[in-house]
């Protein structure tokens, strides 16, 4: 992170003696100095994500109503009513199967793409430049493009499967609580997968050309390569990047809120959408607030884990 | 020409772009079918007979005009707009002396806040959408683009400073002390120095604060409700949405132009957008 050669002195500062008294002054303020120049951000951060942070918790533990600016103190009696909440569970269950089934399908198919990116041929940067588009438009209005490709009369998907008979009855992608979940990962899918890549694509460059041919003069076949010389050294930047993109899916609200907005009967609910329902929609604050808290242990892991490796860098 | 010499030419003249080409069709294909059906006719649209990837009647411009002239689409094309330029603004006036500050001054706690930095950033608005709106009514900004404009630097703000930091690092530390001794403050190196060397860095801080803003959306939803206040991917997700009925052709009208500003800032920056993915992800 900081290395020590930022701070060393330069040969030049002891052989040029009148500068000294200037330095000494610039080293004793560079305490003080630090605090100025990171302030106004920190500052920031504290009223818009550690304050309402530290907001939330007491919210949970309140009564505390849209349009009721009152907060009485209830215990956790919120919390209470989430574990006896089905819905609650499901939306646990919803959020593993979403994020992780995602990054599953993510890195199987951002795999063969970062291999058939990792070489040099005409155009190269467009393509790229192309793959990428699905992670930069706003998810929101990609969303719609795919509500209306899933739709339940209209959808060109199912006349796709249809005409090449892989289904004989039109599908209803978002009516169907099994096939709602596929549709939300599908989308989740198409959205992350270039980012996947890319990270991957970084992975693969970051190998020394030298290393494998090194490896195919020792006899080594494309598999062996793979898991014993380029997998070892990708994998840590394979794990920050994965991290990465399981933390987003996890905390993801605009695809799943678009495409379902949690339904057929909750069942594609995730921590997002959920929380939005209750706590906007139904008016319980407080009882939305418990709900976005259970994202907190479980993205402390998350971030433990990426800290730790990085540290380990 | 033998057969194993024509498929040894096509290998080598088509090879790298046949594993790409099922990729770019699952990349391209619902930009293609958003096209296609902000053009059609509604007829044509609900027409279940025959192949629906082209047109079977003239093209229209109605879903268009409808988009245009019955909504507040150009309001809210503004409002984005406004707002990713305010916070661009506000992100990079932060963010780099925070950068600089983190990565070039030590002091007291420099570590446990670069981390905070850092951490802040894993943070997600699903976590905080609903204390902030507690926030945004004390402030007095309920239904106003204010509120949002205040709120976004949350976000940009530590992944913008943490990639500046990246870039700040790269500036040798021996030009800087070379300029102090030379009696420059901190400020001016810092003015004078570092940031002409690092403008590739300030434009890569800029894209990602302008199009992480643009995409945003829990927040625009919780805040605004006013038609007039929306944002393009709030607008466009509501409004054309009349009860049951969806607009189909204006929709797709709306989420393709409205992806149009996105589109350019990243069509020019495609290099700087890759690097800071990359570089914003892993350093």
């Amino acid at each position: 992170m900081i290395s020590p050669r930022d701070y060393a002195e330069p040969a030049g500062a002891i052989a040029v003696p009148a500068a000294r008294p200037r330095r000494a002054v610039w080293r004793r303020w560079e305490s003080l100095e630090g605090f100025v120049w990171v302030a106004p951000a920190f500052i920031y951060l504290a009223i818009f994500i550690a304050y309402p942070f530290v907001m939330s918790i007491f919210l949970s533990l309140s009564s505390a109503r849209v349009g009721s600016p009152d907060w009485h103190y209830i215990g956790f009696t919120n919390f209470q009513r989430i574990f006896e909440d089905p819905t609650f569970w499901q939306t646990v269950r919803n959020s593993f199967i979403f994020t992780f089934g995602s990054e599953a399908i993510r890195l199987v198919i951002g795999l063969p793409l970062a291999f058939a990116m990792n070489r040099t041929f005409k155009g190269k940067r467009i393509v790229q430049g192309v793959i990428l588009i699905p992670f930069v438009i706003p998810i929101a209005l990609s969303s719609l493009a795919w509500k209306w490709m899933f739709d339940s009369l209209y959808s060109v998907i199912n006349w796709m499967l249809m005409t090449l008979h892989i289904i004989d009855y039109p599908w209803q992608w978002l009516g169907e609580p099994g096939l709602a979940m596929w549709a939300v990962i599908i989308l989740n899918v198409w959205r992350g997968f270039p980012f996947s890549a890319v990270i991957l694509l970084a992975g693969l460059t970051a190998v020394p050309v030298e290393v494998i041919e090194a490896a195919k003069i020792d006899g080594a076949g494309p598999l062996r390569r793979f898991i014993y010389v380029v997998a070892p050294i990708v994998r840590p930047i394979l794990f920050v990047g994965l991290l990465y993109s399981i933390v987003f899916s996890f905390t993801d609200f605009s695809a799943v809120w678009l495409l379902t907005q949690g339904g057929p009967y909750n069942t594609t609910h995730v921590f997002g959408t959920y929380a939005y329902n209750v706590g906007i929609n139904a008016g319980d604050i407080g009882q939305g607030a418990a709900i976005t808290l259970f994202m907190f242990p479980l993205l402390a892991v998350f971030v433990i884990v990426m800290l730790r490796l990085l540290r380990r860098e | 020409m033998t057969r194993s010499a024509l498929w040894r030419r096509i290998k080598r003249d088509y090879g790298p772009y046949l594993p790409l080409s099922p990729y770019l069709l699952v990349v391209l294909f619902p930009f293609y079918w958003m096209i296609i059906t902000t053009f059609k006719r509604d007829n044509d649209l609900y027409n279940l007979t025959g192949v629906p990837f082209w047109f079977k009647e003239s093209p229209t411009l109605s879903h268009i005009q409808l988009l245009l002239n019955d909504t507040l689409f150009i309001t809210w094309l503004k409002n984005s707009l406004l707002i990713g330029a305010a916070v661009v603004v506000i992100t990079l006036v932060i963010g780099l002396p925070a950068a600089y500050g983190l990565a070039r001054i030590r002091f007291f706690g420099n570590r446990t806040l670069s981390t905070a930095m850092f951490l802040s950033y894993l943070i997600p608005p699903a976590l905080l959408f609903l204390p902030l709106s507690q926030v945004v009514r004390k402030i007095g900004f309920v239904d106003s683009i204010w509120s949002l404009i205040l709120v976004y630097p949350s976000f940009t703000l530590p992944f913008c400073t943490w990639l500046l930091m990246g870039f700040v690092r790269t500036v040798p530390a021996e030009i800087e002390e070379s300029a102090q001794l030379d009696g420059c403050t901190r400020f001016q190196t810092f003015r004078l120095i570092v940031i002409p060397v690092i403008i590739p860095g300030i434009i890569t801080a800029g894209i990602f604060a302008f199009t992480l803003t643009y995409q945003e959306f829990i927040y625009a939803i919780t805040f605004i409700s006013a038609s007039a206040n929306k944002t393009i991917s709030y607008g466009v997700t509501t409004d054309l949405i009349r009860g049951d009925v969806f607009y189909w052709g204006s929709l797709m009208a709306g989420a393709l132009i409205g992806a149009v500003p996105v589109a350019i800032v990243y069509a020019f920056s495609l290099d700087h957008f890759i690097h800071g993915l990359t570089a914003g992800a892993l350093k």
